[in-house]
């Protein structure tokens, strides 16, 4: 039980930053996306059993993950339809924090802000589909294969919601589209 | 002339794809992009935008999830690992499908048996002391004895102290004449047609005064 126990915490360490980037991205709330990721490694460690080795270790981790995100989501949509939602103001402390952190004069760090929330808000524009599968590919480092995994949907399928999704998101951003 | 057409959008991202995921681009793609600047500027445009998003995840990730951070989150799933070998203790039911000798309650017909005979003997007994107690009541008043009626005196000297007082006393006063009469009221008017009979069986405190003026 005790090398088990070693050997998942070697898992975790070795997961951990990809996992928490994803649920942050999905999220975009530091609290959420911590307890995302923790919920997920103890899905994991509760259900190893069940996993196959069809796929990398990666896709049945991030399957649960995703699941996990996406419960998370609707509940604070249905949350939210109930209360006044401090998520603004609380990505914005969020965000301040991040901007204290990186390097650069004021300017700069303002201007960073400006853009992470401009993309931020970018991303979250995109529809249900496109969104999971361009956060899992480009956020997440999956394939489009095995995202395709993950999601059941054809490889075409999701190269497609894929090419929309940036389409998409170079209108929103200004680009050509 | 033949290779004025560029390459679309979904193309460029493909190889946009395959670049990043170290696969080997289609060949007539890597071949255009080679030659054909306009596609190689909308190909640099394509590649600048998916890294400023990505370097944006990455900046954002790593100032909110610190290694500080990274360790905690880490303890904090050890522990709730550890949590999970120590799971709360449920005491657990009976099974309500093992063998005969491991049910301890007890059969069902008993008890019913022994509630229904101890409401029987219970309505007995009761409606034997109503009757007896009915019976001696209703001959009380009638003997126009106290002596015969040892049990009921008790309530007479209560119930006849007013009046025993109105005989020594002087008259009473109008507060006492608007009691009485009033609680006369109260016992002459049953509450409820339901509560009629029990009310007949009640002896009236007129009874007890006019008995005691006898």
């Amino acid at each position: 039980m005790a090398e088990a126990r070693g050997r998942f915490t070697e898992l975790v360490a070795t997961h951990q930053r990809r996992a928490s980037r994803i649920a942050y991205q999905y999220l975009r709330d530091v609290a959420e996306a911590d307890e995302a990721v923790q919920d997920a490694f103890v899905k994991v460690f509760t259900h190893i059993s069940s996993y196959r080795e069809t796929w990398p270790f990666e896709v049945w981790f991030t399957r649960i993950l995703i699941n996990g995100c996406l419960d998370r989501r609707k509940a604070r949509a249905r949350r939210d339809r109930w209360f006044v939602s401090g998520e603004a103001s609380n990505a914005d402390g969020m965000q301040g924090l991040a901007d204290s952190r990186s390097p650069g004069n004021p300017e700069q760090r303002l201007l960073a802000r400006e853009r992470r929330v401009r993309l931020a808000a970018a991303v979250d524009r995109l529809d249900g589909r496109q969104r999971t599968i361009f956060m899992l590919c480009h956020f997440g480092d999956c394939t489009p294969r095995e995202v395709s995994a993950m999601t059941g949907l054809n490889e075409s399928t999701v190269r497609v919601h894929l090419f929309r999704a940036a389409h998409k998101l170079r209108a929103l951003l200004g680009g050509k589209p | 002339m033949g290779r004025i057409q560029h390459l679309h959008e979904d193309r460029l991202f493909d190889c946009y794809l395959a670049e990043r995921n170290r696969e080997a681009p289609d060949p007539r793609i890597a071949e255009h992009l080679a030659d054909c600047e306009p596609c190689v500027a909308r190909y640099t445009e394509l590649v600048a935008l998916m890294d400023e998003l990505r370097a944006d995840a990455d900046e954002a990730t790593s100032a909110v999830f610190t290694p500080e951070r990274l360790r905690a989150q880490q303890q904090h799933i050890e522990r709730r690992i550890e949590h999970l070998g120590h799971a709360a203790r449920v005491i657990s039911f009976p099974r309500p499908a093992g063998g005969a000798g491991e049910r301890h309650e007890a059969p069902p017909h008993s008890i019913g048996r022994f509630v229904a005979a101890a409401a029987a003997a219970g309505l007995f007994i009761g409606v034997a002391l109503g009757a007896s107690f009915g019976w001696q009541w209703r001959l009380w008043p009638s003997s126009g004895s106290s002596a015969s009626a040892p049990s009921l005196s008790s309530p007479r000297p209560s119930l006849g102290t007013p009046m025993v007082a109105r005989e020594t006393a002087p008259p009473p006063d109008v507060a006492d004449d608007a009691f009485w009469s009033e609680f006369e009221l109260m016992l002459d008017r049953p509450a409820t047609r339901e509560l009629q009979p029990f009310d007949a069986l009640t002896p009236r405190a007129r009874d007890f005064v006019l008995a005691s003026y006898r």
